[in-house]
């Protein structure tokens, strides 16, 4: 009897004692992730002199028919190297957010994880690495090919590897403006409110947002705010971060916030429907042919160029035009993939990215074909889908008048209030551009 | 001899005997671990900056506290949520009452209204919100086709965009999907009712509203309590449709308690305040339900 209570006893403790083990694992795996981020030259042969081995992969997005991460990606590592075998995990957003922080946490992070630019969202690559849990990939032979990487370098060390640049700008009834007489993109703001008001006139509803999603509010903001802020002060954004500017100077974000008010204020955009329909609703509404423009990102291409109730009609996308016509573009390093600095595999993953991002591999193309990236280097390129709609942002890039998206800038958060106070000033509830600016500026200390 | 007695003695029960308390040890872990650890977790983390990922993070004492009141934030969602709630409460019990006290009289095709009525709360709530998004849609909507069908202007329909009506837009949504189960509940209640005192009040000359008023609802006041304490719960931790349906807003006018606190954790990476914000609606949500339970309680007894 004693025996059978001294057993009960011990394996109440040991479960304890595994209980605990769990829950205090964090610590000591960051320590020993931080020692394993080094920089050098890596081993090019390190998958071929591995064995077998299981390398680990975790992504956000919502699986698709013959998805690329979990079904084409493991297969054709496979084919290239047999002793490799890839194992993705596909999570929604939100989901893959947090399980990205707990699996952080208790050590157990998979080898390659998908990472923003700067600081935006939770798997921000500049906070993560300031965590010390991203390897830096300054030895990859694939950054050679790049030309900025300054959104995903931290402390001199690049940290995530990507190919892609995402756009914003406005997509619109090419159909629609031929009726209308509108024979040429805006060139400026001011001809941009001049198509506004002629479409307005003829019956059309200019521009559908869904508003109800309020992030589709920085679609237009930081367009805008390229031109208007950016453009004159590159550095603004740092400057924030330094006290030398602020959100409430005078000609910045004033200046921005109005601009984008006036369409508003207009009936370009319609507030009264906007902010009851979400951005899903908005495509669709697009599509059917009830408005003649919506402000929308490259990566809802495939939505946007579907076929509505309109059916097939001719589709163009412009940047939103600079007052004084000297136009940039919001365009920036879409997300891309990090390394696990306590990973076990940190050679052979960088092994794996250089020849997947290596613009001609079999890989690489696959990727390509998604049509989800907009690449700027390697063959294929230029293939992308609805490449024609976006080679004109390209082009801008690449003549140096690009910049990123502003809340890859910012603290996470600081968009929010942006959003929030921008809901209630087209709203009507007696907000000011100057309480908006105010309360940014606010949230972006506190949030500092 | 004597100390053997007096051991004995001890064991109070022959069935539940003292090496009995062994087995609760599992279960006790259970419980410390993935419930009191955390509690105290929470509390610890809200007077930190802890954003969530990095652990090099700084003891801010209590300022976490003073900016969700300084900011508004807290009273926003406390305001915004009470409301919910009472709307919640009221309707869920007015419609979920009403429907069983007509679906427990003799009445043809009896179990197909009921199943109806039930119907709604077999949809995941996410299924739930975005059906209604549609519903409520401007223009294209199902409301506001109707409206227009009647030769009024759908087009002005727009709940989920004005910032007074939005709330109680998604209030109106959590009562669609939960008034059945309040239903289920008054109906179970309803059938205890002891059909000779119902003959005995018709026999003093009651009319079917007195029968109800002096004789059902008292009789099922403990069904009542159970009810509005489930809604009350219900509307407290509201957070479903404000994330899938309106985000929040139009503005902040849908951000909830529960809201609120996954936003600032989540997207604002802001764990500590969020954890203070937590630790807040804690004693909150404690100050209510105590309160709910005296007062039902005393209810009971009135009625």
């Amino acid at each position: 009897m004693k025996a059978k209570k001294v057993v009960s006893m011990l394996c109440v403790g040991a479960m304890a004692a595994t209980m605990l083990a769990g829950c205090g694992g964090g610590g000591s795996d960051k320590s020993s992730s931080s020692e394993a981020a080094s920089s050098g030259p890596y081993d090019e042969q390190a998958i071929e002199n591995a064995g077998d081995i299981t390398i680990t992969m975790m992504v956000s997005g919502v699986a698709t028919e013959n998805d690329f991460e979990t079904e084409v990606l493991p297969e054709l590592v496979k084919e290239k190297w047999p002793n490799v075998t890839l194992e993705v995990t596909k999570l929604p957003d939100d989901n893959y957010y947090t399980t990205l922080k707990s699996r952080l946490s208790s050590g157990e992070c998979p080898d390659i994880i998908l990472t923003q630019p700067m600081y935006a969202g939770a798997n921000a690559c500049y906070t993560l690495a300031d965590a010390g849990y991203l390897a830096p990939l300054n030895d990859l032979k694939w950054a050679e090919k790049m030309s900025d990487l300054s959104a995903v370098t931290y402390d001199d060390n690049i940290v995530t590897c990507t190919a892609g640049v995402s756009i914003l700008g406005v997509y619109y009834n090419k159909d629609m403006f031929a009726e209308c007489g509108i024979t040429e993109e805006p060139k400026t703001w001011d001809e941009f409110l001049d198509d506004c008001a002629t479409l307005k006139d003829n019956g059309y509803q200019p521009i559908v947002m869904g508003d109800k999603d309020m992030y589709v509010m920085q679609f237009g903001l930081y367009q805008i705010a390229c031109n208007e802020v950016y453009a004159e002060n590159p550095d603004y954004d740092d400057q924030l971060r330094t006290g030398d500017t602020h959100f409430t100077d005078e000609g910045t974000w004033d200046k921005v916030l109005e601009m984008y008010d006036e369409l508003y204020e207009n009936g370009y955009i319609d507030a009264s429907q906007s902010l009851g329909i979400g951005a899903s609703q908005a495509i669709q509404s697009f599509i059917d042919g009830n408005a003649a423009m919506t402000i929308d990102g490259s990566f809802n291409a495939p939505a946007l160029m579907a076929e509505g109730a309109a059916g097939a009609f001719e589709r163009g996308y412009f940047p939103i035009p600079a007052e004084s016509g000297d136009t940039y573009t919001a365009t920036c390093l879409s997300a891309g993939y990090s390394i696990y600095s306590g990973s076990k595999y940190i050679d052979e993953c960088k092994e794996l990215l250089d020849y997947w991002f290596d613009g001609e591999s079999d890989i690489w193309q696959a990727y390509l074909a998604t049509g989800k990236i907009i690449a700027t280097y390697g063959e294929g390129s230029d293939q992308t889908a609805n490449y024609e709609l976006f080679a004109p942002f390209v082009d801008l890039m690449n003549e140096g008048k690009a910049f990123h998206w502003c809340n890859q800038a910012w603290p996470s958060g600081t968009e929010t209030t942006m959003e929030e106070k921008f809901g209630e000033l087209i709203g009507g509830q007696g907000t000011t551009v100057q309480d908006i600016t105010q309360e940014m500026q606010t949230r972006f200390e506190d949030l500092m | 001899m004597e100390k053997k007695r007096k051991k004995k003695k001890g064991n109070i029960s022959l069935v539940f005997t003292n090496r009995m308390y062994v087995f609760l040890i599992p279960a006790l872990l259970f419980f410390l671990i993935l419930w009191i650890y955390p509690l105290l977790q929470l509390f610890y983390y809200s007077i930190t900056d802890f954003n969530g990922i990095n652990y090099d993070f700084d003891y801010v004492g209590f300022e976490n506290f003073s900016r969700i009141f300084e900011n508004g934030s807290m009273v926003n969602a406390i305001k915004n949520t009470l409301i919910y709630a009472v709307v919640v409460v009221v309707l869920s019990n007015l419609i979920g009452l009403g429907i069983a006290i007509a679906l427990n009289t003799r009445i043809h095709f009896k179990g197909i209204f009921r199943t109806c009525a039930y119907f709604p709360a077999l949809f995941s709530a996410i299924v739930v919100g975005f059906i209604w998004s549609y519903v409520y849609m401007p223009t294209n909507g199902m409301i506001a086709g109707l409206l227009d069908m009647f030769g009024m202007d759908g087009s002005k329909f727009n709940p989920l965009g004005s910032f007074t009506v939005a709330l109680f837009a998604i209030a109106i949504v959590e009562v669609w999907k939960g008034f059945g189960t309040t239903m289920i509940i008054y109906l179970a209640g309803l059938q205890t009712v002891d059909e000779s005192l119902l003959e005995a009040g018709r026999i003093d000359g009651c009319n079917e509203w007195q029968l109800t008023r002096f004789v059902k609802l008292p009789l099922i006041s403990s069904t009542i309590t159970i009810n509005v304490i489930l809604n009350v719960i219900a509307g407290l931790k509201a957070f479903d449709y404000s994330f899938i349906m309106t985000n929040g807003g139009p503005g902040s006018s849908t951000r909830t308690l529960m809201f609120q606190i996954y936003q600032m954790a989540f997207t604002d990476q802001q764990m500590g305040r969020a954890s203070a914000f937590s630790v807040v609606s804690f004693f909150v949500i404690i100050v209510i339900t105590v309160f709910m339970l005296f007062f039902m309680n005393k209810r009971e007894v009135e009625l």
